[in-house]
């Protein structure tokens, strides 16, 4: 056997830092990785209390698009979209970006004339969009049922080629490696306890291991952001729900698309391994507790076979949570909070994973220049004051 | 499922009956600033322990119903 080189090397945490990064998610390793490649920036620690991964990046469906509708977001997840494609070259880590495109299901006349009227927002900025015909959607995905059979037939269909599926471990291991390479400290089973403030100004943070001293601090928790407002004394604007996921047995390979009704709420692909994923809403109340329930594997199962009769032999194999600091607008929270030097990377709901990359890029720019970038000036705390909403829609 | 919601009306019930209401909060008084009214909106305590919550019973009495439940564990404590 060939001897077996470790991936990387985690670190102890040192007593002082020009940046600590509170959580080791994706977000977190990619803001470190580019503050470090792309702003010289030498001394960097990630702080993680369990494994790096643990949350929303290693308990999501994958699915990386930019199939949105508000004016201030698209730019900025056409980005990352465009962003997944080079990025197993630069990590040196096969991510397995699979750009295989997103059918999203219309069960209406309404809600397809709401798919174009999204559409063109879409393509105005520069997204590639097509709408499809129910004959259309039959030639992709031959399994699915367009016939009146379905309580809600399928009238249409938004098609987005650029969309598709990265894996998700894959993006955290190439990230922590990428960040470990150019000299980040990535630091596991360390949790923060307290964040130290004085006179304005953040100076470091409380640990169970010792206090670390820090000039900046960033805040990457995904859903475990109202746990840090608690720390400096804040609120925040964001609930915490758990979204499920669940996947099936393996099978041979049917299905070359993803396929979503917003409606519905349902979206299922099936991996290049053959099991089939299955997403859909967030629980419907507020919880911590990341748990599968029965009665939402049912939910989503019974809607999947409505539109894939085929599957009813499928048998539910796993299933699992992840929770999801929402706000009321679905965007996130980025930049400052009016503590000098701690800044925010939180409430990212839904839409966490497929902007991993561009959220590390511009997080970093703001950790490094404390200017906002132009593509994530709408995502501010200050919003929810100034009452500037992002026109943003849940699906 | 995991809890149960005690319902005055119709008892120990599944959780999926129910239309979850958020957080219990007091408003701002007649008069108060805008901040007052978006902190009312917008932000919530959203920690993990016990909440004080609204729920509404749609699948059956169509009441609104206030419990304390934890976030982190989903312990019920009931009065």
């Amino acid at each position: 056997m060939a001897p077996s080189k470790k991936l990387l090397q985690y670190k102890q945490p040192e007593k002082s830092y020009d940046v600590v990064i509170i959580g080791g998610g994706l977000h977190g390793l990619a803001t470190a990785y580019n503050l470090a490649r792309y702003h010289g920036v030498k001394r960097i620690a990630v702080l993680e209390r369990r494994y790096i991964g643990y949350g929303g990046s290693g308990r999501n469906t994958e699915m990386v698009r930019s199939n949105k509708r508000a004016h201030e977001t698209l730019p900025f997840y056409k980005e990352s979209l465009e962003m997944w494609d080079d990025l197993s070259a630069e990590l040196e880590w096969n991510l397995m970006v699979q750009k295989k495109g997103i059918i999203a299901l219309a069960h209406s006349d309404p809600e397809l004339a709401a798919m174009r009227m999204m559409s063109d927002s879409q393509r105005r900025a520069g997204i590639k969009i097509e709408m499809l015909s129910p004959a259309e959607i039959k030639k992709k995905v031959p399994s699915i049922d367009i016939s009146d059979k379905p309580a809600l037939p399928i009238f249409g269909a938004q098609f987005h080629p650029e969309g598709g599926t990265v894996h998700h471990d894959a993006a955290v291991w190439g990230y922590a490696q990428g960040a470990s390479r150019h000299g980040v400290d990535i630091c596991v089973g360390v949790e923060v306890t307290g964040i130290n403030i004085d006179a304005g100004k953040v100076t470091g943070v409380e640990t169970n291991v010792g206090s670390i001293a820090a000039g900046k601090v960033h805040v990457a928790v995904g859903g475990y952001s109202s746990e840090i407002g608690r720390m400096i004394g804040m609120r925040f604007p964001v609930e915490t729900y758990a979204m499920q996921v669940m996947t099936t047995d393996v099978m041979k390979p049917f299905l070359d698309y993803y396929v979503a009704s917003p409606r519905l709420h349902f979206y299922t692909q099936q991996t290049l391994k053959g099991d089939l994923i299955l997403g859909g809403p967030l629980d419907h109340w507020q919880s911590w507790n990341s748990y599968a329930t029965w009665e939402e594997s049912a939910d989503r199962a019974s809607r999947i076979v409505e539109y894939f009769p085929d599957l009813a032999h499928a048998r539910v194999v796993r299933s699992w949570s992840g929770i999801c600091d929402c706000t009321g607008d679905s965007a996130p929270i980025m930049g400052g909070c009016g503590i000098d030097g701690l800044s925010l990377d939180i409430a990212w709901g839904y839409y966490g994973f497929k902007s991993t990359p561009a959220c590390g890029k511009y997080s970093a720019e703001y950790i490094v220049t404390d200017r906002m970038p132009d593509k994530i000036k709408h995502f501010g705390l200050d919003r929810f004051f100034t009452r500037q909403l992002v026109r943003e829609v849940i699906l | 499922m995991a809890f149960l919601i005690n319902c005055p009306n119709c008892g120990r019930r599944n959780p999926y009956e129910f239309k979850f209401g958020s957080e219990c909060k007091q408003a701002p008084e007649q008069g108060a600033d805008m901040k007052a009214w978006c902190d009312y909106l917008f932000f919530h305590d959203n920690m993990p322990g016990f909440q004080d919550e609204w729920w509404y019973h749609t699948l059956g009495c169509g009441d609104w119903v206030k419990i304390k439940r934890n976030l982190a564990t989903d312990e019920i404590i009931e009065e």
